[in-house]
């Protein structure tokens, strides 16, 4: 009995100092985004990056330039053909995009863009003959290049709003990111009237696959899936396509052939950011030096467009700048510590920028090892973007890093889902826009979301 | 000098008849154990470095690297020496104690540190409790606990990041800075607190391990607990503490965790019981328990930190590095196998 008693005691004990120690913290962090991602404020600090411009266009075209080009999805109320069904429905998608806003105040469901596919002369494969350093080597990885004529038979929109609708969200896995990016979801549906379920597979592709299924048999109006792996997302968005269920997929990039079972992809543009941070980053090394590279996930595709995307533009402009090595130790920051250490002992004075693959953990290690060597020379540049990314920047030991809204990601996917059911074409890729935060703006992107 | 034991008598049950071998290489190896690895490790690295190895970055390289394992490894030494394998409940542990002293920063910078290891040790007092009296299975027991403590930081604080200098008041904010400070503090301007902090508890541990009463004790234990407990041991108690021990370890590099990453949270610590194990196993503890030392384990984490640290020096990528790793792992752990089991202690 006794032997119980205690076992009860140390459990309650430690649930209640939990909860105690919960309150004593008087503002907690925790209460911030909630709240301020659904209010609302003042006019957006920031813009899109310079090439790209607001769209909605057909997928890929093959176009010479992969800027951004202008079209008509996301067009104002008044130029859209809005069926009479959807009207009421509309307005209020048009409120929310107007009202609701980021926690960094920027709208939360600004309209996607869209990048114009460059040609290439050969398939996956002629392309991968070519060295790593040249963008083409890429380019079915940078572009979701699908064959169209491939294309499946895709549900009809109901053409009568998404007020009532009900969306399931099969998210990747638990993260701080993730719950950023589900609140943001659920404010977003809430804001346009549709209902929402939303599958947490905590990384694993079997529980991903499995809540596919059983999203299926729930027969909800849409189903948005940030897929666990680019590779399975094929077999997933077919299976949702062929039960007649519109299927989006958001953030991550999918496989190109998964595009054919797609109605849209929301997301972020990685290699167009990645790309725009290098030119920077080039500029200000005056086209010499040696760069070294920490990666993301190996295989992933923010591995490829954080690494391959800012190393072949700096190729292509600045060809005197070295690549010095690429390592992948993860997302610890005393590991990451160790390999810019070995690196500044390695290389010495060639090392003068590093490009990171994330701007929290990865940053920190970077920029403690650079300042134990006394080694501020260094110029590091991060993809972003988070509280602890964003200090760095302020404080001038990160260079730079990318904008990339978690809470604008899940604006934008509702606002498609949303555009759908109101009868309007969306564009088969809406990407989210983009920005570069330097030590001069990064006011602009406070207080963080995650 | 070879002896093979005959099993005469067919209705013995247990008699080794496995060959022996007591050699001066067995008999060094066994002695010096993962040292003579060590002494190996730098001489491949002086020559690669070209004789930077010793250099003063590049110490103080290896030691950040291996400060926080070698802390977790200081407390995670008792438990596998306790026959008790290991705790897979070291990474919430350390989440945890992070998340706990986080929270507390308005209790003012000594308070929240007081917390956190408060934190870790009572979750070494619960695994130890189950594990020493009730006889739960410390593997299943230790991961049932990682999942249930990581869901309540999940639920009550919503799976955020914590950030210290958010949860602080404004009169707080000193105890927020200084927190963040720890893992970035050196002292003398040459040896980081952390590396400092690791030798210590390295130290402590090893006090405790060979001059006290419940090194003895847990070392009966660890060889036979049904022997211990007959001889008069107090067993739960012994276990407890060992978890306790093992629970402020982990706490301690919990909280150095989340100084160094600014911010706490359920997924700090995530993989240091795996890295723990591999150095505490390379150092030539074993998995059934009352064998090993600290100073082996001291040694498997250098060891672990140098072969790294060698091969950024060779330039080889990051797929090359897991297979030079596991190659050099695998041989160090058969090496410790052979000797034993030529000395006939295995």
């Amino acid at each position: 009995m006794m032997k119980k008693s205690l076992a009860i005691l140390l459990s309650g004990t430690m649930l209640l100092s939990a909860a105690f120690m919960t309150g004593c913290g008087g503002g907690s962090s925790s209460e911030a985004p909630k709240s301020s991602a659904a209010s609302e404020a003042s006019t957006p600090a920031s813009s899109a990056a310079p090439e790209a411009s607001e769209a909605g266009s057909e997928a890929p075209a093959s176009s010479a330039a992969p800027e951004a080009s202008e079209a008509g999805s996301a067009a104002p109320a008044g130029d859209v053909n809005v069926p009479e069904a959807a009207k009421a429905s509309y307005e209020k998608l048009l409120a929310a995009e107007e009202s609701l806003m980021t926690t960094d105040n920027h709208p939360m469901m600004a309209e996607g863009l869209s990048f114009d596919v460059p040609a290439v002369d050969g398939d996956a494969a002629a392309m991968e003959e070519l060295p790593e350093t040249d963008k083409n080597h890429w380019h079915y990885k940078e572009y979701l290049d699908w064959d169209q004529s491939a294309d499946a038979q895709f549900p009809e929109s109901p053409a009568d709003g998404q007020e009532g609708k009900k969306v399931i969200l099969i998210v990747h896995g638990a993260h701080a990111w993730t719950t950023c990016y589900t609140e943001a979801f659920k404010a977003a549906c809430d804001a346009v009237g549709m209902t929402y379920d939303i599958y947490d597979p905590n990384w694993d592709q079997a529980n991903q696959d499995s809540y596919v299924d059983q999203a299926i048999n729930e027969r909800p109006d849409a189903i948005v899936v940030i897929p666990v792996s680019a590779d399975h997302a094929t077999q997933q968005f077919k299976k949702i396509t062929d039960a007649g269920i519109p299927a989006f997929c958001s953030n991550t990039t999918p496989e190109a052939d998964a595009m054919n079972f797609i109605i849209s992809y929301t997301g972020p543009n990685d290699w167009y950011q990645m790309r725009t941070l290098a030119a920077m980053l080039g500029e200000s090394m005056e086209g010499k030096g040696g760069v070294a590279y920490i990666t993301h996930n190996v295989g992933g595709s923010p591995y490829y467009a954080r690494c391959y995307g800012p190393m072949t533009e700096l190729a292509e402009k600045y060809p005197d700048i070295e690549t010095l090595d690429i390592q992948s130790p993860g997302f610890e920051a005393s590991e990451v510590k160790q390999v810019v250490a070995d690196w500044i002992t390695k290389f010495g004075d060639k090392l003068n920028a590093i490009v990171l693959a994330d701007d929290s953990d990865q940053a920190i290690g970077a920029v403690e090892a650079c300042q134990a060597a006394e080694r501020t020379d260094i110029k590091i540049v991060a993809a972003g973007i988070s509280k602890q990314g964003l200090e760095l920047v302020k404080s001038g030991d990160l260079f730079g890093m990318s904008y990339q809204t978690c809470q604008g990601d899940a604006g934008l996917a509702v606002r498609t889902v949303s555009e759908w059911f109101c009868g309007i074409d969306v564009a088969r890729v809406n990407y989210l826009s983009t920005d570069i935060a330097t030590k001069d703006n990064a006011s602009s992107f406070e207080p963080c979301q995650w | 000098m070879s002896e093979v034991k005959k099993n005469e008598n067919t209705t013995a049950p247990k008699v080794d008849t496995r060959k022996t071998e007591i050699n001066k290489f067995t008999l060094l190896f066994n002695k010096l154990g993962i040292w003579i690895i060590v002494v190996l490790l730098i001489v491949v690295g002086l020559i690669v470095s070209g004789g930077q190895f010793f250099g003063k970055s590049n110490i103080q390289s290896i030691l950040e690297a291996v400060a926080l394992v070698g802390m977790v490894c200081a407390g995670l030494f008792y438990v596998t020496y306790s026959g008790n394998m290991t705790d897979m409940s070291v990474p919430i542990t350390m989440a945890f104690g992070g998340v706990m002293a986080v929270q507390c920063i308005n209790f003012g910078f000594v308070g929240a540190i007081v917390v956190g290891l408060l934190a870790g040790a009572l979750i070494g007092v619960i695994n130890g409790f189950m594990i020493g009296k009730m006889r739960a299975n410390a593997i299943i027991w230790t991961l049932a606990v990682n999942l249930l403590i990581s869901g309540v930081i999940r639920v009550v604080w919503q799976g955020k990041m914590l950030y210290a200098e958010d949860i602080a008041r404004e009169d707080m904010q000193d105890s927020a800075n200084l927190f963040y400070s720890i893992s970035r503090t050196y002292i003398g301007g040459v040896i980081s607190l952390m590396a400092i902090v690791m030798l210590v508890m390295f130290f402590i541990s090893w006090i405790i391990h060979t001059k006290t009463g419940f090194g003895q004790k847990l070392k009966i234990i660890g060889t036979n607990y049904e022997v211990a407990k007959f001889s008069g041991i107090n067993c739960t108690r012994q276990l407890m503490i060992a978890y306790v021990i093992n629970g402020l370890c982990s706490a301690t590099a919990g909280i150095f965790y989340a100084a160094l990453r600014k911010c706490a949270s359920y997924e700090n610590g995530t993989g240091y019981d795996f890295d723990a194990l591999t150095a505490i196993l390379l150092g030539g503890v074993s998995l059934n328990g009352g064998k090993g030392s600290i100073a082996g384990t001291i040694g498997g984490v250098l060891a672990y930190g140098m072969l790294n640290n060698i091969l950024s020096w060779v330039g080889l990528g990051t797929y090359s590095k897991y297979l030079v790793q596991g190659i050099v792992f695998l041989f160090i752990v058969w090496l410790n196998t052979y000797s034993n089991r030529k000395l006939g202690k295995a």
